[in-house]
């Protein structure tokens, strides 16, 4: 993304100039290099290149493996499935919790602007034993809910269901700020035309809203998306032992089984899944660039 | 009969003590084009936001067409709105623009094509449908706006300082095609402005406002030679207001005194700078020569009575006068208020 962005900003007519600006820009990029790209290029190489006796040998046994075995699979599908549902979740929260704080004049928006950005600056680690005392077996939900003598629900701790509402909790803030610097774009008198045209409330959501800030919205679900696809701490301690997200499967494959290459094999699986999220994100930004 | 009523309109914002619209009221006749005219911060946009329904009154009556409308919102009201900044949606193009609130409308699309096209030939931008809104100029930003408004055929036109963000020459030029189209359309409309030109040369009445009050509701020409207050007096054109006192008939300021058939006490003597003579005087002056400005057709000259009050004067020989003469005035029309209102005028 760099380099895009010396492309764009070096005038054609400063040619002189130019080795400067690249310059410039070549530290970042070295270090892009050197800490992210080499990184994934190496992974990738380590996985396809088995060492033999008699030396390295080309071989997608451990792809193979990973997209035969129903273990592996249903692991990468329950990731999937909490990124989806986690990613619809947070739409759904967010972009009501947003437009409320745009379009509100009174004074209650202050203090929900600081309760949906509050989660940010809370550990997940932290969030989660919170959540296990709050939502898990004989927490306070299920004390309340046997003081008053409702019958036992069973507690989203361990189950899919525990992780989505982690990564919702925590996904919340960045994705209410990322809505509302878009909403920033829509201006009052551009929603007010809208009424005097004769919109009703959803027809402006719809109609001039929502159009306005579509990138935002694709912007907002990447950066949620690409956080919780690999995420590790929340699913680690409240999701399931099994299926698991690819985050703790890849930690267990490494540390507990030992198989650094299926380690590896699975993290470069997620990378491919997280690259085309990535390239939607870059994809909205360049759009947002030349409007 | 009156298209809008505006009665006993009050507005306080709810942050305090403001108010920005004080037992306002106001019929507007069918196709009569209003000026609100007032400095800023004199309640003009909150007035028409509450005609238009983007504020609620705090107390009164707006009724359209015999309707009671105050509680009616914006969606539903036959107004029409043009704001300041153009606020057209950056999403569409111009034809979308103007199609959209047909289509709120259920309208046949050979229909609002029609009726598309039929408007923005009227504003002057006939086949520019499928421009960017990026891609057209402030002015024809502006002519859209005003086109967005005009394809709804609304009752009642307002318009919130449309030229606001445009420059002289091309507001001058819009200023007129809007009164035409007007005309053209015999369309009701309240139009708010600062700039006294555009309302005296617009407007078929101008309301001056001050303070979220009324200070005067004429016709342009009375307004300019009637002035009601000396608010009005000193908002519109250019006009001398002298603070003095009247003691059997005179009037007296600072060595400078004048009959004025009135009673005695405080009053304010106003006179244009183009109704007040000046003759050279070197002995009993009553003012001295400031500075004077040769504008080719005519000249002004800024003088200083003995106490150092300014007053201007429109002389056709410039030429005539240097800084530090001594001149005597004589004023051919003068106004007299008192208490906020007009005690002599002759
Ligand atoms: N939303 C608001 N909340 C609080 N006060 C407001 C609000 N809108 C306007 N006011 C106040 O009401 C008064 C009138 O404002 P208004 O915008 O109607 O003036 P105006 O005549 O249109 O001025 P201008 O020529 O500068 O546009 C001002 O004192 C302003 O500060
Ligand atoms: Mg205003």
């Amino acid at each position: 993304m760099t380099t895009i962005d010396s492309g764009h900003i070096a005038p054609v007519q400063a040619e002189r100039r130019r080795p400067y600006g690249l310059l410039l820009v070549a530290a970042p990029v070295l270090l892009v290099v050197w800490l992210i790209i080499w990184p994934i290029i190496s992974a990738v190489i380590t996985t396809l290149w088995v060492q033999t006796p008699e030396g390295s040998e080309f071989s997608t046994g451990t792809y193979q493996f990973f997209f035969s075995d129903g273990y592996s699979l249903s692991n990468l599908s329950v990731t999937l499935w909490t990124t989806g549902v986690c990613a619809i979740l947070l739409l759904l929260i967010c972009l009501p919790i947003a437009l409320y704080l745009r379009f509100s004049d009174s004074k209650v928006a202050g203090y929900v602007q600081g309760l949906a950005i509050f989660p940010m600056f809370v550990p997940s680690i932290i969030l989660s034993f919170a959540f296990i005392r709050v939502l898990g077996p004989n927490g306070t939900v299920d004390l309340l809910a046997n003081a008053m003598g409702l019958p036992k629900i069973r507690s989203p701790y361990l189950t899919a269901w525990g992780p989505v509402i982690g990564l919702v909790w925590d996904n919340i803030p960045l994705t209410v700020l990322i809505l509302l610097s878009g909403l920033g774009n829509v201006s009052n008198q551009a929603i007010e035309a809208a009424r005097d045209v004769g919109a009703r409330k959803l027809q402006v959501l719809w109609y001039i809203i929502l159009p306005r800030i579509g990138n935002s919205v694709l912007v907002a679900i990447s950066f949620a998306v690409l956080g919780i696809f690999s995420s590790f701490t929340l699913p680690y301690v409240l999701g399931p032992a099994a299926p698991e997200m690819m985050g703790p499967f890849m930690q267990r494959t490494f540390r507990e089984l030992f198989d650094p290459r299926n380690a590896i094999t699975q993290a470069v699986i997620t990378f491919g899944f997280c690259i085309v999220f990535g390239l939607f994100y870059v994809r909205s930004v360049a759009k947002n660039r030349t409007p | 009969m009156s298209v809008l009523k505006i009665k006993d309109v009050s507005k306080i914002f709810a942050n305090g003590t403001v108010r920005a619209v004080d037992n306002f009221s106001l019929d507007v006749a069918d196709g009569e084009l209003v000026c609100l005219l007032g400095p800023s911060g004199s309640g003009k946009s909150t007035l028409l936001r509450m005609v238009g329904g983007f504020e609620r009154p705090t107390s009164g009556l707006m009724i359209i067409n015999g309707e009671d409308i105050t509680h009616v919102p914006p969606e539903k009201r036959p107004t029409g709105m043009v704001f300041q900044s153009h606020a057209l949606w950056t999403h569409m193009n111009v034809f979308k623009n103007l199609a959209f609130g047909l289509k709120l409308r259920k309208v046949a699309p050979d229909e609002i094509k029609r009726r598309v096209e039929g408007v923005l030939d009227l504003v002057g931008l006939g086949g520019y449908g499928t421009r960017h809104v990026a891609q057209l100029s402030g002015g024809q930003q502006q002519r859209v706006a005003l086109a967005r408004s005009l394809v709804l055929e609304p009752k009642i036109l307002l318009l919130d300082e449309p030229f606001a963000s445009l420059d002289q020459h091309l507001r001058e030029r819009l200023r007129e095609e809007v009164r035409d189209i007007q005309q053209r359309l015999k369309i009701t409309t309240l139009f708010v402005t600062h700039g006294q030109d555009e309302a005296l040369s617009m407007a078929d009445r101008i309301v001056v406002m001050r303070d979220g009050k009324t200070e005067q509701i004429d016709r342009p020409d009375i307004v300019y030679r009637e002035p009601q207050t000396p608010f009005v007096a000193g908002f519109i054109g250019t006009m001398n207001l002298i603070e003095g006192t009247v003691s059997n008939g005179i009037f007296s300021k600072a060595g400078y005194s004048t009959p004025l058939p009135v009673s005695d006490g405080p009053a304010i003597l106003a006179v244009r700078p183009e109704a007040l003579d000046l003759t050279v005087a070197n002995d009993n002056a009553q003012g001295k020569v400031h500075r004077v400005t040769d504008y080719g057709t005519h000249g002004l000259v800024d003088l200083e009575l003995l106490d150092s009050t300014r007053v201007k004067a429109m002389v056709s020989h410039p030429d005539l006068f240097r800084a530090g003469q001594g001149v005597r005035l004589a004023p051919k029309a003068i106004a007299a208020y008192r208490d906020n209102a007009v005690i002599h005028r002759a």
